[in-house]
């Protein structure tokens, strides 16, 4: 059964006091996916706003056990606490990893990549605010092409971001696991269902969730949820599910209004028509990838849950 | 049982043992047969144990800190470059307390090192707030991980623990081992019952959360308080085990015939073996010499050292590695425990890369000593033993 | 030597503010120094930021303990606004980092013959401090709000530094922010902060407030060695100095940072749940019998994010008044 907005519990898991900045798109989607998960949870935080916005010693928003150490190890440690819980025979726990991108998709991809291969029963949540935002806004692997960041300024020579954005959750589907979605705050019905289908699954699960982040994007803060609708409608962000090797596109696209969607920004504010033309054929050239690739895997998979 | 194995094997048998629940550890010579060997005890179903076979010694420190956290008695072991690659978690574990045994197979680390034994990968550890002990047979390694884990999970402790092992001397080198039987080792170490650290959502902890600066000061003092206790918990756990199995490997440090010993040799890991060696031959000869075996490094023995070294003219330090451009970290304990005697103090930094200390060198040590003791004063505090271009004394 | 105090809000520039001060001194050919509280957080959040002015070389690297000056960024750090409206059933106690609401005595340590300049619409003598002492006031929110269109009030209260204590000079503020502001935040956006320095320079008020305010001591969790929880494991637990551990932030009072609240209209409200969803910070609460939602302003940060989702416009947003 689908989850409503209703369904969810008054009773929060992720603790208000919080000292996320006003508009937080990741304390959004943090706070209410810890409602979806409930409180036979075990949380791991690597370094990253959260672990920071989450309380510092001795308080803590967590309601129930967290655990963080370092960075890049979101993988590894989430790995550890999962073989742990089985030992204790704690079956009925859910161990969840929420890392930032920069802890995802940089410096703790290869702890991620090893704890997929070996399926740990775990779930991996990356908020993706597209950048390093707890250390002052450096880009990550997830910035997108063009923006502006400390670490790739608008200067005279170049301006923003040279490279474009990794395909995180592209590279977690190569890995065959069991689920991997992408979700957004402002879409929250899907999120939330995404959200449970994960814990209603074994093996790992690996979620990624477009968290609009208010300094780091430089944009009025009452706009999280809408700079967070326009990026699905614009293509800077798909709703993807891929169930045991099958892609499904949970919402098409407009394609259209990338501009509005830019202009929104100050880390976009500085892009000439040639970078809006660039980043425009980049990610349409993205939508047409994963059409292709959500028809070839329906044909390939349907049918078959085992197997990947 | 008595069988001939080489410390891996002895390590590994050990840690079945200890009845460990999860590990996660990397291969890296000469460390790689202890994951093989755990591998297969838990393939052939001899060993109940959650294996993760991590693709990195940083994730797989990572993940028994993890599985410590939760409260599950938890092992990892590595060698060079693997033990720098978790530098930054060795920070981790010894923060937040938890009792994680690791085995490190010395190696060299970096550039201009091979695979071959050199403290130079340990010693940079030892300010992470891990114990240190160097450990000279097979056998000895084999009790030191079953004592490790009493030692650690202590809780005037609860401090993580690293028994250093000599790389190839040791790992790859066979000497007859009593491995322990499971009831005997049942009888000693008992299940691990996680009271400070555990993670379960019947009574939530949070573990590691950003600590701002109103605590660190004094969670920095509780860990330098915890490895000065340790110091008598070492010895402690030393008699229960030499009680309940007949080998008393004699706690902190080990000495022979430093009663009257006119100069003492300090040394660390399996060059001992050597020296007893020689210091047997020059007693013969009515040479004055005695051998002291520093197995505890952190936390650092320095009043027994100083009881020990109080009547001796001369002293020698034996150290595998090198702090460049003051000495051996071995000869600044050394200093540093004798700071108000004015006795010789000398390094002899020898073995590096591997490179075979042979009763020759150690012979030239003592004759360093010896020589010292006569004049009163050293001709250099700092030696280097067997170095081309480089002349001893 | 003078030792300076800027209390602000993460996002209102304090740091930067204490670094524009500087580099004015030192546009006067005096000494200057400047450094943040050097904390992790976030925007809305309380910070302080430190400067030194001095003839010579400074020595002393340590914080600043009794200034001689402080700048309070925001009306609510100075205890000028109260916040009744739904607070019942909150304890603002903190149990590490203090939050530094309404409850901090901004006057603690300050130099009897030194000042306090502060961000408020009262004038002078309509303030009470725990002090007697020389303040200068503007409405410094008012007029970020319309020099820069965001309430980031450092450089219209650059200005009222220079008007309140005249230990640097007008035209030495806009210096100092053409350079600091300009180097980080380009010259346009410099040019607007120089406006907004020079307006809070001329509506500054100076004159004395009144004294014998009370504030509630500080409760501080700082235990002894002993007491502390060996490897910072802490469970959750109530203790005379607050909620420690799993599930303690819910005594820190957001609602603290902001500038603008949301006012629920009950009629127009259809109870879709979107802002309850959407609400960072989980203040929005389900009132079945109603049919409507109630807004928790102990927590609300402001952000404006449930009345910007709101489908049928229930949600408006109100500047917030001094009390
Ligand atoms: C090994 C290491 N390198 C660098 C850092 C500094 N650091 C902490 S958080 C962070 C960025 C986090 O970015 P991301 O994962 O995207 O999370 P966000 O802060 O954006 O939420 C960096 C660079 C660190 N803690 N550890
Ligand atoms: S910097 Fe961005 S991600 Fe971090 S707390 Fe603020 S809004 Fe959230
Ligand atoms: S303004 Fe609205 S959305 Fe923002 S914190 Fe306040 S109640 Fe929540
Ligand atoms: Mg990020």
């Amino acid at each position: 059964m689908r989850l409503k907005l209703k369904d969810l519990p008054e009773e929060n898991i992720f603790s208000s006091g919080h000292t996320a900045c006003a508009g937080c798109g990741a304390a959004m989607a943090i706070r209410n996916i810890a409602k979806v998960l409930g409180k036979e949870i075990i949380i791991y935080v690597p370094a990253s706003c959260l672990s920071v916005f989450n309380g510092l010693f001795p308080s803590c928003a967590w309601t129930v056990p967290y655990h963080h150490t370092v960075f890049e190890n979101t993988g590894a440690a989430i790995s550890g606490l999962s073989r742990a819980m089985k030992r204790k025979g704690l079956d009925n726990v859910t161990v969840v990893g929420i890392a930032g991108d920069g802890g995802t998709a940089d410096i703790g991809l290869q702890a991620l990549s090893g704890a997929a291969e070996r399926n740990e029963d775990v779930i991996y949540i990356c908020y993706d605010n597209e950048a390093y935002m707890n250390t002052g806004v450096q880009r990550s692997g997830s910035t997108p092409h063009g923006a502006s960041t400390t670490t790739t300024p608008v200067g005279k020579l170049m301006k923003g971001k040279q490279d474009f954005k990794k395909d995180v959750p592209l590279i977690m589907m190569a890995h065959s696991v069991p689920y991997v979605a992408t979700a957004s705050v402002s879409f929250p019905l899907d999120l939330i269902n995404k959200v449970k289908k994960a814990k209603e699954t074994k093996g790992f699960r690996y979620l990624q969730v477009y968290a609009p982040c208010v300094p780091g994007w430089g944009y009025e803060q009452s706009k999280t949820v809408e700079l967070g609708k326009l990026a699905v409608e614009c293509g800077m962000w798909f709703l993807l599910e891929c169930e045991n090797g099958q892609l499904k596109i949970n919402r098409e696209p407009k394609m259209k209004n990338l501009e509005t969607y830019l202009k929104m920004q100050g880390r976009f504010r500085h892009m000439d028509e040639k970078q809006i033309a660039e980043l425009q054929e980049s990610i349409e050239r993205k939508w047409e990838f994963y059409k292709g690739y959500a028809d070839l895997t329906q044909r390939l998979y349907s049918g078959s849950e085992a197997s990947v | 049982m008595r069988r001939v194995v080489g410390s891996n094997y002895a390590t590994s048998h050990a840690v079945m043992r200890a009845r460990v629940e999860v590990i996660a550890a990397y291969p890296i010579t000469p460390q790689t047969q202890m994951v093989e060997h755990i591998a297969k005890f838990i393939n052939d179903g001899i060993m109940d144990c959650e294996y993760i076979n991590v693709e990195s010694e940083h994730s797989a420190i990572s993940a028994v800190i993890a599985s410590q956290a939760a409260g599950v008695r938890s092992f990892t072991s590595t060698a060079s470059q693997g033990l720098a690659l978790m530098h930054e978690l060795l920070f981790s574990a010894g923060g937040l307390r938890l009792p994680i045994v690791m085995g490190v197979v010395n190696r060299s680390v970096g550039s201009t090192g091979g695979i071959w034994v050199e403290y130079n990968d340990s010693m940079p550890q030892r300010d992470c707030g891990w114990l240190q002990m160097y450990v000279e047979t097979n056998q000895e390694v084999h009790d030191m991980i079953l004592q490790a884990y009493k030692i650690a999970e202590d809780k005037r402790v609860l401090l993580p623990i690293m028994i250093c092992s000599d790389g190839f001397i040791l790992s790859h080198t066979v000497e007859p081992v009593e491995l322990a039987e499971q009831e005997e080792v049942d009888g000693f170490l008992p299940k691990y019952e996680a009271r400070h650290s555990y993670l379960d959502p019947k009574d939530p902890i949070a573990s590691g959360i950003v600590t701002p600066r109103e605590y660190r000061q004094e969670f920095a003092y509780q860990i330098h308080r915890a490895m000065l206790e340790a110091k008598d918990v070492i010895g402690e756990v030393n008699r229960d085990f030499a009680d309940k199995f007949g080998r008393d490997h004699s706690g902190l440090i080990e000495t022979e015939f430093v009663e009257d010993a006119e100069v003492i040799l300090l040394t660390l890991g399996t060059v001992t073996s050597t020296a007893r060696g020689v210091v047997r031959e020059l007693r013969k000869k009515g040479k004055k010499a005695g051998l002291v075996k520093v197995r505890a490094f952190r936390p650092y023995p320095a009043e027994r050292i100083a009881e020990v070294c109080k009547d001796a003219r001369a002293v020698g330090v034996y150290d595998r590695s090198v702090s460049f451009g003051v000495g051996g970290p071995h000869y600044l304990e050394v200093r540093n425990a004798l700071f108000d005697s004015d006795v010789p103090v000398i390094d002899f930094i020898g073995g590096l890369g591997g490179r075979d200390v042979a009763e020759a060198d150690v012979r030239s040590m003592y004759d360093v000593l010896l020589e010292a003791a006569k004049t009163g004063k050293a001709k250099r505090n700092i030696e280097w033993v067997n170095t081309r271009g480089v002349v001893l004394g | 030597m003078k030792e300076i105090i800027l209390h602000g809000r993460g996002g209102q520039g304090a740091v930067l503010a204490a670094q524009a001060l500087a580099s004015a001194a030192v546009f006067e050919d005096k000494y200057a120094m400047a450094f943040p509280h050097f904390g992790a957080e976030r925007r809305g959040a309380p910070v302080a930021a430190f400067a030194r002015i001095a003839e010579g070389r400074i020595l002393t690297k340590a914080h600043i303990y009794k200034p001689d000056y402080v700048i309070v960024l925001d009306p609510w750090l100075a205890g000028l606004v109260d916040v009744a409206k739904g607070m019942e059933g909150h304890e603002g106690t903190s149990g590490g980092v203090p939050m530094g609401s309404v409850k901090t005595d901004i006057c603690q340590g300050l130099n009897k013959k030194g000042a306090a300049v502060l961000n408020t619409a009262r004038p002078p003598d309509e303030v009470r401090l725990s002090l007697e002492v020389c303040v200068g006031t503007v409405d410094a929110t008012t007029i970020a709000l319309e020099t820069l269109g965001h309430p980031a009030t450092n450089s219209c209260m650059l200005g009222a530094f220079a008007k309140t204590t005249e230990e640097v000079s007008i035209g030495s503020i806009e210096k100092g922010i053409m350079d600091v502001f300009g180097e980080r935040l380009g010259e346009g956006i410099a040019e607007r902060n120089v406006k907004a320095a020079k307006l809070g320079f001329e509506r500054t008020e100076v004159g004395m407030c009144s004294g014998g305010r009370e504030f509630p001591a500080q409760k501080k969790w700082l235990p002894d060695v002993d007491e502390l929880p060996p490897g910072c494991a802490i469970r959750s637990q109530d203790t005379e100095y607050g909620k420690l551990g799993p599930g303690s932030t819910v005594q820190n009072e957001t609602g603290s940072w902001r500038t603008f609240h949301p006012i629920v209209d009950d009629e127009k409200c259809t109870y879709c749940m979107l802002c309850w969803f959407h609400c960072p910070d989980g203040c929005i609460g389900r009132v079945p019998d109603k049919e409507s939602v109630s807004v928790d302003y102990f927590y609300c940060k402001g952000c404006g994010i449930c009345s910007e989702v709101c489908p049928v416009d229930a949600i408006t947003m109100v500047r917030e008044v001094e009390g």
